[in-house]
């Protein structure tokens, strides 16, 4: 049985990954003052380590699930997106909630954009965005009174 | 023509100087509150504290002329909205709401992001005493019928409560504890749940509070966790009249960031006591099957948290839920 | 009909602007991620106290049931619930508008959600007091066991490997521990993260896994969000009634288990929607391939989340126990106004119950023309919108949406965290539907779970707990046979097979 034959091997390494993570959780339950705590957590990192065993069984007898994903798109648009999501979550507190979307709104339409940049295009959406951040800024904080994060800085 | 001229520019100086002088001494407390107060409840809408803070929202209006604007910050029995408190803006335009036992114990159990001496306390303004309820047509018709029926049965009187480590879980131990008997808890998620459970008939009892029997038709009390009867059920005994010294419950009030000043705390709790002494207000609170208590900004409520946490963290501790 | 003689009251120019009001306010709210039902029925509560109470009623029950409506847009164009009873819209109703029958889709769901909701408030008016002891029979055990049935639905919803099917699941459940426990004393799983207390809420975890992942893959390619089949356009009504009609049995039945689920307290819309789902999939007809954009899929969960509504009522105003979370706050909002719930409302405060019910069916239909219309400008804007403005206002909602649940930064962290790692492992066959059936159901059955245990250790009697009431054994025979009925069904198949070969 060669290795090229196992099908899936990312698949069986998150598996492994899974068995870890439920170990973590064994370790956890065992400073539980309430053993009734400890009941379910117990169970299901059973469970998830048997089934992930499992899976790794089948998968070192070749018989992995072949999956049909096949990898395409630019990942680096992919690290983008996610990066600046965060990175505009964790400015709200210190800048204040507009301050940080109207940049995380920009950054993400320059990270989204295929399409050429137009004189049309350059005026347009960024009145677009700012409509959309502002009008969903009034409709949280001032019709359903969210209690939106306001600037600490200043 | 000049004098008077002369009279009114120093008047005038004058009135700015000591209102200058005014703010300096008390700073924005003279006219407080001159805008919506944001009152948060660290638990979700519709739970007893969103209600409790609806109750008090429209009395507040009508005195200080101001909103109360309600918003909510759950998460972990609401020690989330706690540890976040002191960060708030202390200009006493944001207060919240604080439950008992849950501040004196959450902390004592696991880091939990605050401790309770960081919570500056307002006021204690009710307290939602324990209860036994049971249906109407419960075999139990006085607390000795249940006592009795415990000490005959060890552990088959099944009362179902709120959560664990909460006031209804610490009012069964210490009723375990002083009645001399032993009965099983069984925590559900929420008053309303383990009310279901009691109408459902999967428990004998539940260990809830006197606002059950004042919203659920078919309820009735067997005893209450209170100094005297309650006004709403004076048919209803205390634990006391049975000989088991049990005064507790849910107490709730309200506190303000660390750096509120300090006049703005004491003009709070003025306020929050004024709404508690207002007949009609405590006319809704008991019909509701509350109990007003005032323990103010000052001595009275720190003495009141203090004697108060030594009994609960006892209690959590024979029940084996603190180290 | 009992109370026929309020449905007169209930049609005052005042409730009527309020019933049409509350439902197009709540099809907005919903459709986005994160504003839920709940907050918006909240909000509404100060409102409430300068005006009669059945006319406050009427608003908050249009505003729930629009929500709940709402919730299969961005379920269908976008593949996240707008609310959690919504989950189950997004198996069939993405990839039906993913091949470019999005407004169908909308349509669909639209009738489905009025047959649902009229169904369900139809059972509130007449029924209200019998079924109500529905509510009170399900005890700790028999949540238990519909949690673990609906944990079989993994089995139908894990594409490819069972195996990495049930890892997720088991995955879901231990995520749904973290925080401080629900029914016993401990914090569990936060390893020293402040963060982590507040536990993962549900919707949060709703936008991650399931937006986050669209988001992602719509930002790596410059292809359109959603395919439109040209020719196709307008809103297909006489397609969707024909296709209603001839699916009318799925409706009803779903309809049926939507109101039965909402009335149980322990339960809501979003296990009423699986239920419903898990049912129209096992009994599809040959040629409808559940998952893959079959249109019964979202008739099964868009009728039977929006019967929860008048289900829900019903334990709320006979008993005084909420049936699902907006339930509790529309209770909230009567004790304070001084009416007491109970029995004893129906007889002694009907105008108000009555008159509320009919406003709540008025609602209802008024959600067939306005929910079309919205409908239609939900799916122009998203399929007409150019992607670089699709992709930050997408994320832009999903940002303020999941602050909004708790009104907390850190819920935003965990909503993207979980879903860059949904996305991950989804890439290696680990799809994000078991992962969050385990949280969902999670907290149900473990609550179930440890409550039957401790009664059933005090009375001795464990097994006779867990599986000797009646309608506990109903629901373990109804598992097995759910589980067990495909495989004995293809074992039938290949023997008929083989006859005819021979």
């Amino acid at each position: 049985m060669s290795t090229e034959a196992r099908k899936d091997t990312g698949g069986a390494i998150v598996a492994a990954i899974l068995i870890g993570v439920a170990c973590l959780v064994l370790w956890d339950t065992t400073s539980y003052v309430d053993s009734d705590s400890a009941v379910f957590p117990r169970t299901f990192s059973g469970v998830l380590i048997t089934a992930s065993a499992a899976y790794i069984v089948v998968w070192l007898f070749g018989r992995g699930e072949q999956l049909s994903i096949t990898e395409s798109g630019s990942t680096i648009r992919r690290l983008l997106l996610i990066t600046i999501m965060i990175a505009g979550t964790l400015a709200m507190p210190w800048i204040g909630f507009i301050p940080a979307s109207l940049p995380v709104f920009a950054a993400l339409t320059l990270v989204a954009m295929y399409d050429p940049w137009t004189k049309f295009r350059l005026i347009v959406y960024p009145i677009i965005g700012t409509a959309i951040v502002l009008g969903f800024y009034y409709l949280f904080s001032k019709a359903l009174l969210v209690p939106l994060p306001t600037a600490e800085l200043f | 023509m000049t004098t008077t001229r002369r009279t009114l520019l120093l008047s005038g100086a004058a009135v700015a100087f000591a209102a200058s002088i005014g703010l300096a001494a008390q700073p924005a407390s003279a006219e407080y509150p001159e805008k919506p107060i944001s009152y948060i409840i660290p638990f979700g809408p519709g739970g007893e504290s969103d209600i409790t803070a609806r109750l008090q929202q429209p009395f507040f209006k009508e005195k200080f002329g101001q909103d109360l604007v309600i918003s909510y910050k759950p998460g972990a029995g609401g020690a989330v909205g706690w540890a976040e408190l002191n960060n708030l803006k202390g200009d006493g335009y944001t207060i919240m709401g604080v439950n008992l036992p849950h501040i004196v114990l959450q902390p004592q159990q696991k880091d939990v992001g605050y401790q309770t001496d960081d919570v500056t306390m307002v006021y204690w303004f009710h307290y939602t005493p324990d209860a036994i309820v049971v249906t109407d047509d419960s075999p139990f018709k006085t607390l000795k019928d249940l006592i009795d029926f415990a000490k005959a049965n060890p552990a088959k009187m099944i009362f179902s409560g709120s959560g664990k480590g909460t006031a209804p879980h610490l009012a069964q131990i210490r009723f375990d504890k002083l009645a001399g008997v032993k009965t099983t808890y069984v925590p559900f998620k929420g008053t309303g749940a383990s009310v279901a459970a009691l109408m459902g008939k999967q428990v004998t009892a539940a260990m809830a509070f006197t606002t059950v029997a004042a919203n659920y038709e078919k309820t009735r009390l067997l005893a209450v966790a209170m100094d005297k009867r309650h006004p709403r059920f004076p048919d209803v005994p205390t634990f006391k009249e049975a000989g088991i010294d049990i005064v507790s419950g849910a107490y709730r009030g309200i506190a303000v960031p660390k750096s509120t000043p300090e006049p703005i705390r004491q003009k709070l709790a003025k306020m929050i006591g004024e709404i508690n002494a207002d007949p009609a207000f405590v006319k809704k609170m008991e019909d509701g099957g509350f109990a007003p208590v005032d323990y103010a900004y000052g001595p009275a409520a720190t003495k009141f948290l203090s004697d108060f946490g030594k009994v609960v963290t006892e209690s959590a501790k024979e029940a084996g839920m603190l180290k | 009909m009992p109370g026929l003689e309020y449905l007169i009251d209930a049609l005052t120019p005042i409730n009527l602007a309020f019933a049409l009001l509350g439902v197009i306010a709540g099809t907005v709210i919903g459709a986005i991620p994160g504003l839920t039902a709940t907050m918006s029925v909240a909000v509404l509560v100060p409102l409430t106290f300068a005006m009669p109470t059945s006319s406050a009623l009427i608003l908050m029950g249009a505003i729930y049931t629009g929500a709940i409506y709402g919730g299969a847009y961005s379920a269908i164009l976008l593949n996240t619930p707008g609310t959690p009873s919504a989950i189950a819209t997004t198996f069939d109703g993405y990839p039906l508008a993913k091949k470019g029958e999005g407004n169908f889709a909308i349509t669909i769901a639209c009738l489905a959600s009025v047959t649902g909701g009229l169904i369900g408030a139809v059972a509130l008016l007449t029924l209200a007091p019998p079924l109500s002891k529905v509510a009170l029979a399900f005890g700790p055990v028999e949540y238990f066991w519909l949690a673990i049935f609906g944990l079989t639905l993994i089995a139908a919803l894990a594409e490819g490997s069972l195996l990495k099917g049930i890892a997720g699941g088991a995955l879901g459940l231990l995520l749904s521990c973290i925080g401080v426990a629900e029914v016993a004393g401990d914090v569990r799983l936060t390893f020293g993260f402040h963060t982590m207390l507040g536990g993962i809420q549900i919707v949060v975890a709703l936008i991650g896994l399931y937006c986050i992942p669209v988001l992602i893959d719509l930002v790596a390619a410059p292809g359109h969000h959603l395919n439109v089949v040209t020719g196709a356009s307008g809103y297909r009504l006489r397609d969707a009634v024909r296709y209603l009609w001839g699916d009318k049995f799925n409706a009803m039945r779903s309809s049926v288990i939507g109101t039965i689920v909402g009335i149980l307290p322990g339960a809501g819309g979003s296990i009423a929607s699986l239920v419903a789902y898990s049912e129209a999939r096992r009994t599809a007809r040959p040629g409808q391939i559940y998952g893959k954009g079959e249109p019964g899929g979202i008739v099964a969960s868009e009728s039977a989340n929006n019967a929860t509504v008048g289900g829900g009522f019903i334990p709320t105003l006979v008993l005084g126990i909420p049936g699902t979370p907006p339930d509790a706050v529309i209770l909230g909002a009567l004790l304070v106004q001084g009416v007491r719930t109970g029995p004893s409302l129906f007889t002694q405060q009907g105008d108000i119950v009555y008159t509320f019910i009919w406003g709540l069916i008025l609602a209802t239909i008024l959600m067939l023309p306005t929910g079309l219309l919205i409908g239609r400008y939900a799916y122009r804007t998203i399929i007409t919108l150019p992607k670089s403005l699709l992709v930050p206002t997408i994320a832009f909602m999903t940002i303020i949406g999941s602050y909004a649940i708790s009104n907390n930064i850190n819920d935003v962290l965990i909503m993207i965290v979980l879903g860059a790692g949904g996305w991950v492992l989804a890439r290696f066959g680990f799809t994000p539907s078991p992962i969050v059936l385990g949280l969902i159901l999670g907290p149900i059955a473990e609550s179930g779970f440890v409550q039957a245990w401790t009664i059933g250790t005090a009375t001795d009697d464990r097994m006779g707990m867990f599986f000797g009431r009646p309608i506990s054994i109903a629901i373990i025979l109804f598992t097995l046979f759910t589980l067990l009925s495909p495989i004995v069904l293809k074992r039938l198949k290949r023997i008929k097979e083989q006859a005819h070969v021979d």
